[in-house]
């Protein structure tokens, strides 16, 4: 508060630092998290599961969460201001990262924010993974003058959207896209509503909760 | 032998509904958009990093190009991720209990209860996770989640490739595994 100018100047912030913004930003991230941790999105065993295509509960949860929020968001967009940023596409370097994260994903059992959930349930190797983030990240942004100019400069479209991208209204496209996602979370519920399947369950019922 | 502690347990068995869940996250991704931005966590990790470096006296913020782009202060998109660890606490003790362990057990059915070699995956799986969410600009947050919310063609290109590898990656590590 003692530099309000100095720090709205600063590169990259998001959603400003006044009282208003921490506050808001802390109920929201509180909410986030106890979402996460209720619905089982910060267990190792969900994560994994998914990944392996036995248990797709996750994979539901965030497709439902995308179509509700983009419709959401585009209503938002129509009838007032909503602070919607669209991030840049670089085919390259968001491939190469995606393709690096994903073999992360499947050796932590937890992405970025679902590493902090579970950290904060207890959960060690969770803590773990947090650790060697900030050293991905720190050897990232050591990295990043030899990395930029091959991955993120070519094939570099800035910040394009579906609605750009089709040249239609973007209520409209996030209606359709919705509807699209709804129907394959339908279809995923099929798969794992098959006999056999554990979906939505823990390991061994029976023991210590511990995943 | 003792019913309280039978119907906690009875309920931490228990998830939430993906149903209400992903209802709930959709209207959280809508209300976070409605006050200030986009839900993400990976710049975070940066932002400690450029907080420890202070520490250790490099002033990487300054020498470092990468940084130069990342704020030192606390934002709203901070305080999300604050947020993020006491809401995980909250619903866990308020559910049950703390869940303190060190091997999960899916992982113990498949490589043994080794917390050492546990720990070496989970520390290189954190490393992998940022160093690719921080090459392509956001995470299952920032550019799925959000990101494909908000209709933007890079979340539709990451999370094809984060679901690519990481089920290739995850049908690796289990193989000849069933359950």
């Amino acid at each position: 508060m003692t530099a309000p100018l100095a720090i709205a100047a600063q590169a990259g912030i998001v959603g400003g630092t006044d009282a208003r913004a921490i506050i808001i930003g802390l109920l929201t991230g509180i909410a986030f998290g106890a979402i996460l941790q209720r619905t089982g999105a910060s267990s190792y065993h969900m994560i994994v599961n998914m990944l392996r295509l036995k248990d797709l509960t996750i994979m539901k949860l965030l497709f439902l969460g995308i179509a509700v929020g983009s419709v959401g968001m585009y209503v938002v967009n129509a009838v007032d201001t909503a602070h919607i940023g669209i991030a840049p596409v670089y085919l390259l370097g968001i491939a190469v990262g995606g393709l690096v994260f994903g073999v992360g994903w499947a050796l932590a059992g937890y992405c970025p924010g679902t590493a902090l959930v579970a950290m904060s349930e207890g959960k060690a190797d969770a803590a773990i993974t947090v650790l060697g983030g900030l050293a991905g990240a720190a050897t990232l942004a050591v990295s990043w003058d030899y990395l930029k100019p091959v991955l993120v400069d070519p094939l570099n479209y800035g910040g394009k959207s579906l609605y750009d991208a089709l040249g239609v209204n973007p209520l409209l496209v996030a209606l359709v896209l919705a509807a699209a996602l709804i129907a394959f979370v339908i279809y995923l519920d099929r798969i794992d509503s098959r006999p056999g399947r554990q979906a939505g369950k823990r390991l061994d019922p029976t023991a210590r909760p511990e995943l | 032998m003792n019913g309280h502690l039978e119907d906690s347990s009875r309920q931490q068995q228990r998830w939430m509904s993906w149903v209400y869940g992903g209802i709930l996250l959709g209207l959280l991704n809508t209300f976070a958009v409605a006050t200030y931005g986009a839900l993400g966590v990976s710049r975070n990790y940066a932002v400690v990093d450029g907080w420890l470096s202070g520490l250790l006296g490099l002033d990487f913020a300054s020498t470092n190009s990468y940084m130069s782009g990342i704020p030192s202060a606390i934002d709203w998109l901070f305080m999300v991720n604050v947020g993020m660890v006491i809401g995980g606490f909250l619903a866990t003790v308020i559910k049950g209990k703390l869940n303190v362990r060190s091997v999960p057990r899916l992982w113990v059915s498949r490589f043994g209860d080794s917390k050492p070699k546990r720990f070496a995956a989970a520390f290189a799986g954190g490393f992998l996770l940022l160093f690719g969410a921080r090459l392509a600009g956001g995470c299952t947050s920032g550019l799925v989640l959000s990101g494909i919310a908000q209709l933007a063609l890079a979340g539709f290109v990451f999370a094809v490739a984060i679901m690519a590898s990481g089920i290739v990656t995850a049908r690796l590590l289990y193989r000849r595994q069933s359950s």
